[in-house]
């Protein structure tokens, strides 16, 4: 992957995830983010920090980026959402508009 | 009288159906939205094609759902998840009474639970401790008593609510609501309790805004309490047999007044006098009033009415002229009356008329000629009318170059020349899209007029007398969308006419005279939602097959023929099938209910059941 195509998502531990740009915009969130010129850092050095998201969950989105853009492709699968992540992944993908 | 025969020919009002402006004959699924909708009927869209990707938040609202043992509260998500997940589980109706609990204290602002199973007042704990959060609550047709309500004065910020059709509240539950200065909306449709001494308990809510008794039997003389609500724009109380002209009285002062039903009240022209004030009154429905043409007199200084309803009120001629003053109307319901076409002319200033309601009236051919200039008619309705041929060359604007001859000719009478300047102006309505000839005199050959009207979206022509030549000659209408043929005499050979109408998404032909080979021709019109194919007697299980590729069909009816179960087999492609009716065929309501189980998710509604 070259690097103008991936952004980098760091979770409340401080791991960071790098995933292609175009995964990463199935968040409006993220997508305004990394568009609107008001938000000079992170669309200067492709970086987003999300101090509430634990590591976790923070892997788990990215998993839904991909498996969203391989839906939207045709290939229909399921995701798997562990129950004891429900909750926590219901409120950072609110946040996350996705 | 079978389930195919379906066709209601004299309908009493309806809630919400205020105008036919396509008959209620037409529209198969009862009322039409009269009011934002003038135009269209309900909708019939099925679910759009494919599936778009399902949102993390649905799929996490899904995994909740199947794991809803797991949670005892929802009160720590932020409140428009939880209103997502309460959303959800209304829809999926898996709320009991124990799943309810989750969402104590949750901060919800809207609980829109009407017809749930289940809900009565031990519900209303949960409802109240939203607090102030509450905006609106939905309990219609619920087991909610008096009692119940009492839960809701701890929420103060309540915007709008709804107990249709709860048998249980009486005048007692509106003593519980008194405090709850904050409603703007109140709907208690069809309560058989409430009296006068209930609607004392609204007059302090100074912020409604609109307020829905409709069918409630034993409120007259209440109305007197609304007088201090200087904010009331809507107030529905048809079928409401018991309000008088007194209760008119009350309203006089009630100028925010933009709608008013009042149908099948006891209001006559007296009644309507008191209205002349409301300068804001856009709608009014005096359906059923025993109203005459003389209310008109007091309707006149009301610039701003657009809607008025006056369909079975026995109006006569006497006192139509007034009708020429009304220059704001767009839409004008006048069916079943006693009016002849005498009083046409005096409509035809209307020029603001987008709808007009004529059915079974006894208007004729003559007096058509007064509608050729209301250029902007989108919508008319002449069922059972003694319309004709000629009478359709007015609304086309194939009127005569011929007279225009013989006005240049000298020693010409002063009234050729009248009649000239009418026939000048008409360019036809070039704007309808509904035209309503059910049970009228207009033959093949008159249909001719029509094929200049390239907007007509709706037609129904179900009059015996209509024939394949009729069909034939309206090809040209590749604009429509909705036709019904219902008794006209259709056979196979006119079915390849249908083949013109690629738009077609609503299509009836029950005359009898169709064999499978004509339904073959229907097979590519896959933009079909409503097939009615009901009393063709030869239809075979050879006709479901052609069916098989109209997959965006929600209503299908196919009754007394020879379709057997053997052929519910084809009907397996049609997933967004929500209505089936083969009564009287060899099917039985088992045959049905596999097919739905094992193929048709959608399926609601099937007879026989």
């Amino acid at each position: 992957m070259k690097k103008e195509d991936t952004v980098k998502l760091i979770s409340a531990e401080g791991f960071e995830f790098v995933i292609d740009k175009k995964a990463a915009m199935v968040s409006q969130t993220i997508r305004n983010m990394l568009t609107s010129p008001g938000s000079f850092a992170e669309s200067e050095h492709g970086e987003v920090t999300f101090p509430e998201i634990s590591t976790t969950i923070l892997e788990k989105i990215c998993q839904y980026f991909y498996w969203s853009l391989q839906y939207a492709s045709g290939k229909e699968t399921e995701f798997h959402i562990e129950p004891e992540l429900t909750l926590e992944l219901i409120m950072a993908a609110n946040y996350l508009d996705t | 009288m079978g389930g195919a025969c379906s066709r209601k020919r004299d309908q009493q009002v309806n809630e919400d159906n205020l105008n036919r402006g396509v008959s209620g004959r037409y529209t198969k699924s009862g009322s039409s939205k009269w009011l934002g909708t003038s135009f269209s009927r309900a909708s019939m869209d099925p679910s759009q094609g494919k599936q778009s990707c399902p949102s993390l938040m649905d799929l996490c609202i899904c995994k909740i759902r199947e794991d809803l043992n797991k949670y005892s509260t929802f009160s720590m998500l932020p409140r428009d998840i939880s209103q997502q997940i309460f959303d959800d589980l209304v829809c999926s109706q898996r709320l009991t009474d124990s799943v309810l609990e989750a969402f104590r204290d949750c901060a919800l602002q809207d609980l829109n639970l009407g017809e749930y199973p289940g809900f009565n007042d031990s519900w209303m704990d949960i409802v109240s401790s939203q607090g102030s959060s509450l905006l609106s609550v939905d309990l219609s047709g619920s087991d909610v008593t008096d009692s119940g309500l009492i839960f809701l004065k701890d929420c103060k910020n309540l915007q709008a609510l709804n107990f249709n059709y709860c048998d249980q509240i009486s005048d007692k539950g509106l003593e519980q609501i008194t405090g709850l200065s904050n409603l703007t909306t109140l709907s208690f449709k069809r309560n058989n309790l409430i009296t006068a001494q209930g609607i004392s308990s609204l007059s302090g809510l100074i912020n409604l805004v609109k307020l829905d008794l409709e069918r409630c039997p034993k409120i007259q003389g209440g109305l007197i309490h609304l007088k201090g609500l200087a904010k009331l724009e809507s107030l529905n109380v048809n079928c409401c047999n018991c309000i008088t002209d007194a209760d008119m009285k009350a309203l006089s002062g009630l100028t925010s007044l933009n709608s008013l039903q009042i149908a099948s009240s006891k209001v006559t022209d007296n009644g309507v006098s008191f209205l002349r004030d409301l300068n804001k009154l856009a709608l009014l429905n005096m359906e059923g009033c025993p109203v005459s043409a003389a209310c008109l007199e007091s309707l006149t200084a009301l610039d701003a009415l657009l809607f008025l309803n006056l369909s079975r009120c026995n109006l006569t001629d006497d006192g139509c002229e007034k009708f020429s003053k009304l220059q704001s109307l767009k839409v004008l319901n006048l069916g079943f009356n006693e009016i002849s076409g005498a009083i046409l002319v005096h409509l035809k200033g209307l020029t603001n008329l987008e709808s007009l309601n004529l059915d079974s009236c006894r208007i004729n051919d003559e007096g058509m000629v007064h509608l050729a200039g209301l250029s902007r008619l989108k919508c008319l309705e002449l069922s059972d009318t003694e319309v004709g041929s000629s009478g359709l060359r007015h609304l086309s604007g194939r009127a005569r170059a011929r007279m225009t001859e013989r006005a240049s000719e000298k020693g010409l009478s002063k009234d050729n020349s009248k009649s000239q300047r009418s026939d000048c102006h008409t360019s036809g309505l070039l704007n309808l899209e509904s035209l309503n000839l059910s049970f009228t005199v207009v033959t093949d050959g008159g249909l001719k007029k029509l094929s200049g009207l390239s907007s007509l979206k709706s037609l129904n022509l179900d009059a015996r007398q209509i024939t394949d030549a009729g069909l034939a000659v309206l090809t040209n209408l590749t604009g429509l969308t909705h036709l019904d043929l219902f008794g006209a005499r259709i056979t196979d050979s006119g079915t390849n006419y249908l083949k013109s109408f690629k738009n077609l998404r609503s299509l009836e032909i029950c005359g009898g005279g169709l064999t499978d080979a004509g339904v073959k021709n229907i097979k590519d019109l896959t933009s079909l939602t409503l097939l009615n194919l009901s009393q063709n007697h030869h239809l075979t299980d050879k006709s479901l097959e052609s069916i098989s590729g109209l997959t965006q069909l929600v209503s299908l009816n196919v009754s007394n023929s020879r379709v057997t179960s053997a052929g519910l087999q084809h009907l397996k492609t049609l997933k967004n099938l929500k209505s089936l009716t083969l009564e009287s065929c060899k099917v039985t309501a088992a045959d049905i209910k596999k097919l739905q189980s094992s193929d048709l998710p959608n399926l609601v509604s099937f007879r026989p059941e």
